[in-house]
């Protein structure tokens, strides 16, 4: 069902696992789940705290990725992206709903600790595109952006708990996404 | 809500900290607004830089199969049917055709320049029917489908409600009769509401039921897909979504006569 097992999906492609999911094709969820179970998992555990909650939470993002298949548009953006987003989503209305959960020190750059398997190439991929991509951020930016996807702060909260205007914060947050997309603008779908 | 407004907004949604009520009136605008989604979606993506940036963790074993027995489970296909399961595959790209009207095309009877809006969702409707007719005639070789056996009809929100959805319907004489309905705009966070129930209604007040919503999505969104075993659905064009009071949120009409 995956057609390129070792390297990024064409458009058509990810559409193609899309449709497959809707269907609840086994092999179109497994080839999905090869690519990107671990950086949802990933994103779970950093964001929940517990490998419980992060599989709780992987399970849940495949199954709203099924209910909502047939709202993917490919161009409107990468599979990938689509996937982190419901990921990041379903984590954060959980953090809102829970309290006291303690969250893993953030590692951003790192050394990859063992091998992956070969459907998961992609991942690797993405993952020295995002790193090159955050080198290109300053500290205070960097820190600005995990502040808020990471830890769920709000504009608002860090205007009030950084004594900054409200203006100021959205204009870094969005100065430093667009850094970001510009870095990632070369590493776009093949 | 405009583009400057929205805009602003953007950053916040792209890092997933928005306020629900915030991220519906963005989403709103966003389903009409080709330049402010293409600012979000490029905001979007860089945000999820941040998710593969992480060093990656080891996945526990056995949860690539709770996964795919989830999935499998909610879609229901162990042991359909060969003609309904063939009918269901269809329903992949046709879920898109009927999505890519959602709000644009439900939103065509409140605009202000209605004529230009009215003109757009035709056209709109026109192109999401050749996607299904393709999409269908590829998953049933052989299968000549006719133009007049699918159909299509906008749902509009009741007595100053929000939301908006798409029906389509296929009516045919050797294929499974089926409906499809994606809803989007309803209010997630009103829970009472639930479940919503779809139904069609023909002339002589004789009612099918199409489905339920158990639940929404963070957009208000939900999908409903029917089949109908036994029934013909020749005649059923009033399409009503009714929440758990019994309250009518959403109708429209399915044009049968195209």
């Amino acid at each position: 069902m995956d057609p390129r097992p070792d390297g990024p999906l064409l458009a058509r492609e990810e559409q193609q696992l899309v449709e497959g999911l809707l269907a609840g094709n086994e092999d179109a969820v497994r080839a999905l789940y090869a690519r990107y179970a671990r950086p949802i998992f990933t994103l779970g555990l950093r964001l929940l705290g517990s490998a419980e909650a992060a599989e709780e939470l992987t399970q849940d993002v495949f199954l709203a990725a099924w209910r909502k298949a047939a709202r993917f548009d490919p161009s409107r953006g990468r599979l990938s992206t689509w996937l982190m987003t419901i990921a990041h989503n379903l984590a954060v209305d959980r953090l809102r709903r829970e309290t006291g959960v303690t969250r893993p020190r953030l590692v951003l750059v790192d050394q990859v600790p063992e091998v992956l398997g070969p459907d998961e190439d992609e991942v690797l991929m993405e993952r020295d595109v995002a790193i090159r991509a955050l080198q290109s951020l300053s500290d205070a930016e960097k820190q600005l952006l995990a502040r808020a996807y990471f830890g769920g702060l709000t504009a608002r909260e860090i205007s009030e708990a950084d004594h900054i205007p409200l203006g100021t914060v959205k204009t870094r947050l969005r100065t430093a996404l667009i850094k970001v997309r510009r870095a990632n603008q070369d590493k776009e779908r093949p | 809500m405009n583009c400057l407004e929205v805009r602003e907004l953007l950053p916040e949604l792209a890092v997933g900290v928005l306020s629900s009520e915030d991220h519906e009136r963005v989403e709103r605008h966003l389903q009409w607004c080709a330049g402010c989604r293409k600012e979000a979606t490029d905001l979007g993506a860089a945000a999820a830089t941040f998710a593969f940036a992480l060093e990656p963790a080891p996945v526990p074993q056995g949860l690539g199969d709770r996964v795919v027995s989830r999935v499998r489970r909610a879609a229901g296909t162990p042991g359909t049917p060969r003609r309904a399961r063939m009918a269901a595959a269809a329903v992949a790209a046709a879920m898109v055709a009927v999505a890519s009207l959602g709000w644009g095309a439900a939103m065509a009877g409140r605009a202000d320049r209605f004529a230009e809006r009215a003109e757009r969702a035709e056209r709109e409707q026109a192109a999401a029917l050749e996607r299904f007719q393709r999409v269908l005639a590829g998953v049933i070789p052989g299968q000549e489908l006719p133009d007049d056996e699918t159909h299509l009809g906008q749902l509009r929100p009741v007595a100053g409600g929000s939301g908006g959805g798409a029906v389509l319907q296929l009516v045919s004489p050797t294929i499974l009769d089926f409906v499809m309905v994606t809803v989007s705009g309803l209010d997630p966070a009103e829970t009472a509401a639930l479940p919503y129930r779809v139904r069609l209604e023909n002339s002589g007040g004789d009612v099918l039921r199409a489905g339920r919503i158990d639940e929404l999505d963070a957009d208000g969104g939900a999908d409903v897909f029917h089949e109908f075993k036994t029934a013909d659905l020749s005649g059923y064009t009033t399409v009503t979504v009714v929440d758990a009071s019994g309250e009518v949120v959403l109708s429209g009409v399915v044009d049968q006569s195209a």
